[in-house]
């Protein structure tokens, strides 16, 4: 087992002494400073609300909204404040934890992320000709295999509890922390009050399914092709294009078992799904089979075939 | 008793319907130094690759100390190590750090060890530098540190002194033969520097078209002995490759006017007697020793890939 921890630290080692690596890094807080800076600067932080005559506030803004308001028109922020006035729950100030939450965006750079390095930790050690000095060692190619697989893992946990943590760090030097956990959220037009940490578990969540699942199809096709400009191209193109190709094949009996069609597991949450006839549990195994095929897809290629000359 | 540290039987590969290597077999000794030589295109590097793991074997087996790369692979790479083609390594670490990385990979190999080797080829000074800045030499050092981290039984250099100077090259000819000496490791060089293998090598296997076509001991005199090569200048030239042939059963070819036989250095004299006999004029009559490069050209021929 320590022999494995060893073949760990490797490939940790060689993804983190690199500069590419950190500039990953540097660019997450760099963008994550500038939204607190930008959500300081121009954002709606509840100020108003945070006085004892917040019921006041509330009802002073409904009045105005429904001056202006024409006949038969729908306000969101109306609904709102009155779902706050009814159930008598003080508007919450925004503090870090919302701005942890509303940074759960930053996961798709996250998946980004780690599809540049699953792409490349398998297609690099070609690149560079190491990867004849790495197999000529007493271990199995599964081991090596698996060795990279779970690195790449270990990095997206990494970046993930990167943003989580400076997410809330800048937040809380920016907005404070609010004891309060409670907080209101739309929910398709009604309103709901739930906990805060359960929305930022669920929000990240959902983002995971997708990572893990490009991923994973970024690592296959490094081993497959051992190129690892074309694992980014084709994973980071299905990433941003699968919902159009969804769309584009939704007439066919079939297209409910496209990759794309089942990532995105919040579906279920409110309202129908994109397709007629999906269950959490149809997706769910739809998932799985996706991803076992890539990883036995992944595995054959690595330890099948031979390292022949460039 | 010579103990075979490696033994290759009727190694054969193929790529697509092509046969790439056509059924090899060699057996290498502990403590032997083999020269593997062949043009471009022959194979070597694909046996190389088959050696240590990097290629399956279409047919045949590889024994390592006994054990076979095909059923027990983890005790067969256990007792090598290998440069194989460019020592490559990875360009964003340093020396140290590159040696370390290997040394993770294998239990048993101490830090005392990884620097035992370090001084071994002598890379103490810039082991801390990044090896993007090593020059080829640096790194082909550095390939043979890796290769020797985990005390090998049996050491595959592929094109071992490319890159380095000749004093560089002196030293690890000299470094190789005392491997092969005092630590009794079975050595294989690959090259196409037949000056080279010569100088270093106990024993050469020569691969032509992925068929071992000749193994030839470097120090041995008998096979001298079957080489030479006897220049004989006469007239008439014709009467003369009649008379070799049907007194003699020897072929004999024609070559800027002078007759050109490789026979047995005793047989001279039998043959001078012969030509007089018939009244066939000899004027000269030289024995060269042919060189390996030589005999390496006469086995393989014309540099061609099938």
């Amino acid at each position: 087992m320590s022999n494995f921890f060893k073949l760990l630290y490797n490939e940790q080692f060689k993804i983190y002494i690199r500069k590419s690596t950190w500039v990953m890094y540097l660019l997450l807080a760099g963008i994550i400073i500038t939204l607190a800076v930008v959500t300081n600067s121009y954002g709606d932080l509840n100020e108003k609300y945070q006085q004892d005559n917040w019921r006041d506030v509330l009802q002073e803004e409904n009045n105005e909204i429904n001056e202006h308001l024409q006949e038969n028109e729908q306000s969101g922020q109306l609904t709102k404040n009155n779902f706050y006035l009814e159930n008598d729950i003080q508007p919450r100030a925004y503090d870090a934890w919302q701005f942890v939450m509303e940074n759960v965006f930053l996961l798709s750079l996250v998946t980004l992320f780690t599809i540049i390095v699953a792409a490349g930790i398998i297609a690099n050690e070609f690149r560079w000709g190491t990867i004849k000095l790495l197999l000529i060692r007493p271990l199995s190619r599964t081991k090596i295999l698996l060795s990279k697989y779970i690195s790449v893992l270990i990095f997206a946990f990494l970046t993930l509890l990167f943003v989580l943590l400076i997410s809330l760090i800048v937040g809380a030097l920016f907005f404070g922390v609010n004891g309060d956990a409670s907080f209101v959220q739309n929910q398709l037009g009604s309103y709901a009050h739930v906990s805060i940490y359960g929305e930022i578990l669920k929000g990240y969540g959902y983002q995971l399914v997708t990572l893990l699942m490009m991923a994973t199809f970024a690592f296959m096709i490094s081993s497959a092709f051992r190129q690892s400009s074309l694992a980014i191209g084709i994973a980071i193109f299905l990433m941003f294009a699968g919902n159009s190709i969804v769309a584009f094949f939704a007439d066919h009996s079939w297209a409910k078992f496209i990759l794309f069609a089942n990532t995105n597991l919040e579906q279920y949450e409110f309202g129908e799904p994109i397709i007629e006839g999906m269950s959490v549990g149809f997706s769910i195994t739809v998932l799985a089979v996706y991803y076992i095929i890539f990883l036995v897809v992944t595995w054959l290629f690595f330890t099948k075939r031979d390292v022949a000359g460039q | 008793m010579a103990e075979p540290a490696m033994q290759l039987l009727d190694v054969k590969k193929n790529i697509g319907n092509k046969q790439i290597i056509k059924g090899i077999s060699f057996t290498i000794n502990r403590g032997e130094v083999f020269g593997f030589i062949g043009p471009n295109g022959a194979g070597k590097t694909t046996t190389i690759r088959m050696m240590v793991g990097l290629m399956n074997l279409s047919d045949g087996d590889i024994r390592i100390m006994g054990n076979s790369i095909k059923s027990d692979y983890k005790q067969a790479a256990r007792e090598v190590g290998a440069i194989v083609e460019n020592p490559e390594m990875y360009p964003f670490m340093s020396g140290k750090q590159n040696l370390l990385h290997y040394a993770r990979m294998i239990p048993g190999i101490t830090k005392e060890r990884v620097n035992e080797v370090i001084s071994l080829v002598g890379l103490e000074k810039p082991i801390n530098d990044k090896v993007g800045k090593y020059s080829l030499g640096m790194r082909q050092r550095l390939g043979i540190a890796q290769a020797l981290l985990h005390k090998p039984s049996v050491l595959i250099l592929d094109e071992p002194t490319n890159g380095l100077d000749p004093a560089g090259i002196r030293e690890i000819r000299t470094y190789i033969r005392s491997l092969a000496e005092k630590d009794n490791v079975a050595i294989i060089i690959s090259s196409h520097l037949l000056s080279e293998v010569e100088q270093m090598c106990d024993r050469i296997g020569i691969i032509k078209n992925g068929e071992l076509i000749a193994t030839q001991n470097v120090h041995d005199t008998s096979v001298e002995k079957q080489v030479n090569q006897i220049l004989m200048e006469v007239t008439p030239v014709k009467k003369a490759v009649e008379l070799l042939k049907t007194q003699h059963d020897i072929e004999s070819t024609v070559n800027n006017g002078a007759l050109v036989i490789q026979n047995d250095k005793e047989s001279i004299p039998q043959l001078i007697k012969t030509l007089v006999e018939h009244d066939i004029s000899v004027y000269q009559v030289s024995v060269t020793k042919a060189s390996l490069e030589d005999k390496f050209f006469d086995l393989i021929g014309e540099n061609t890939i099938e």
